[in-house]
């Protein structure tokens, strides 16, 4: 059984980018008109309001931004102390995550964070969750 | 990109509108219950309407008007307009809804129009009795937020969103947590000067901030706001029928309006511009309107469920250069007292937590004066900023004659 997360935002479109996790492809929007690359998931893009994106790929790279350390528990399935953190991908888009592998007192503004997945599981079913640890 | 202030139609609104009476519940006594002991969480003892109701008696008390006298009606958001209506007895010609800002902001437009000429304005809510959640998997909503977006990876509630904030302000700026502690214990301090603040009577100092737990950190217990009980009533008039009520007028002189909502839910905004171009598409407005500058301004409130919100509305309206916040609010300066009071009944962290209600009413009664060992000497321009996760208002209020 998959480690049980706190429950997504689930939508047409998010369902689409957790979809792809299950294959372990880490894809956002993208407008097939203006390039922009969209977060969270939606219907149309928020530069020119076209409505026909494609889901490219990400390289899976960010440099971090900040991050917090949570000393109270608010999800049963996060007992404190745990961290997440605020990265900005190669691609452009920012984009929240935990890291993993990385002591947090060594976590640094602008360091470079790479992709990993671990799994998760709520009541719309198994996926895996991207996260990110020391660069590769 | 037009003009941001427009002199002919917003400027002609300077002045306009009076705020005649403010009314709030009896927060430090309700908190603490009959017996002198804080209640628990989830003991219901009344409801949101309740509070509403008991502020709008006192704030019409306070005005000399009577409910007839009211023809528009503004509600907050725990409240539904059309419930309060009734209750109250109430066929407004007018109603709006929101924060108090948008509130105060949609009555002088209104009264403006010709729609309405008195406007209550009303708020209650009975969050710690109904124990609300403001993180996990309680928090309710409908739209996508990153608030509950990121629950997946452990990411939940508008503090951790404000500790990130400030990392990032550690960061690029090297502000310390002893130079946030400030505004905690200035709030504090100012609380104890006001015996209907849930913390009247129990003074922090630096020690006990930085010795306080973390919530999430960097932000610490001290750096949140309180959840609590309460209500807030705010009766606005067209000015010339504001000059002879039972109180002093104080003149709404100036209003500013920017939102900043694009990649919120990436937290692009809030990490990578601190919300600043909102607050100087907000500054733009509200100063050039009212006449003055930031320096002009002698008492300032700002939204505070988390201390940080003032470092950010200190550094985006001005009043310091970007970055050197932290520096700038030490050694008194935002205290009675110092160079720019701040949030003087104690404000969310140490008053009330009512959603930016509770500042309206201090402001008000700064600029009345007569406050005893809290007022603010010679008070005569007071400047509300709201910023809730960049979504910036703010107002400044200045003394009638």
């Amino acid at each position: 059984m998959a480690t049980q997360r706190p429950i997504r935002s689930m939508d047409p479109y998010a369902e689409q980018f957790w979809t792809y996790t299950q294959k372990k492809e880490f894809r956002l929007q993208q407008c097939s008109e203006c390039n922009k690359f969209r977060w969270p998931p939606g219907p149309s893009c928020d530069n020119c309001l076209s409505d026909q994106f494609q889901w490219t790929p990400m390289k899976g790279r960010g440099k971090v931004l900040s991050w917090t350390t949570f000393h109270r528990a608010y999800f049963p399935e996060y007992p404190a102390p745990h961290t997440s953190i605020a990265l900005e991908l190669d691609e452009g888009p920012l984009f929240v995550s935990y890291p993993v592998d990385i002591d947090v007192k060594s976590l640094r503004e602008g360091m470079v964070l790479s992709l990993r997945w671990t799994d998760g599981e709520d009541k719309f079913g198994a996926y895996n969750l991207p996260v990110f640890g020391p660069a590769t | 990109m037009t003009e941001l202030f427009d002199r002919k139609r917003l400027g002609a609104l300077k002045d306009t509108v009076a705020v005649v009476g403010v009314g709030e519940t009896d927060y430090g006594a309700d908190y603490r219950g009959a017996g002198g002991k804080a209640m628990a969480k989830g003991e219901a003892r009344y409801d949101s309407y309740t509070l509403a109701s008991r502020a709008l008696k006192r704030a019409l008390d306070d005005a000399g008007l009577k409910k007839d006298d009211i023809d528009g009606l503004c509600t907050g958001p725990t409240l539904s307009g059309e419930r309060a209506s009734e209750l109250w007895g109430l066929n407004p010609r007018w109603s709006g809804s929101g924060d108090a800002a948008q509130c105060i902001i949609e009555a002088v437009m209104a009264i403006n129009c010709g729609l309405a000429t008195t406007v209550a304005c009303v708020y209650g809510n009975a969050q710690r009795s109904m124990n609300t959640a403001y993180g996990g998997s309680r928090v309710t909503g409908g739209a996508i937020t990153s608030y509950f977006y990121y629950a997946p990876w452990g990411l939940t509630s508008q503090g951790a969103l404000y500790a990130m904030f400030f990392q990032r302000h550690k960061l690029l700026y090297g502000t310390t947590d002893e130079q946030l502690g400030a505004i905690a214990v200035a709030f504090r301090k100012h609380a104890c000067m006001n015996p209907n603040a849930v913390m009247y009577g129990k003074p922090i100092t630096i020690d006990d901030y930085m010795n306080a737990k973390f919530v999430a950190e960097p932000l610490r217990l001290f750096d949140y706001c309180l959840i609590n009980d309460g209500g807030v009533a705010i009766i606005v008039r067209r000015a010339d029928m504001a000059r002879d009520l039972k109180q002093k007028p104080v003149y709404i002189s100036g209003m500013g309006w920017a939102e900043e909502n694009v990649d919120a839910t990436q937290l692009r905004p809030r990490l990578k511009d601190f919300y600043h171009t909102a607050h100087h598409g907000v500054a733009a407005q509200v100063y050039p309107m009212a006449g003055v500058t930031p320096k002009d301004v002698d008492v300032f409130a700002t939204y505070d469920s988390f201390s940080v919100h003032l470092l950010a509305s200190l550094e985006g309206f001005g009043f310091c250069k970007e970055g050197e916040g932290g520096a700038w609010i030490q050694n008194g300066r935002i205290e009675i007292g110092g160079e720019l009071p701040c949030n003087t009944s104690g404000g969310m962290l140490s008053e009330s937590y009512m959603q930016s209600w509770n500042h309206q009413p201090e402001l008000i009664r700064q600029l009345r004066g007569g406050l005893g060992e809290r007022q603010v000497k010679g008070a005569e321009v007071g400047q509300y900023v709201h910023d809730v996760a960049g979504k910036c208002k703010s107002l400044i209020y200045t003394r009638g004659a």
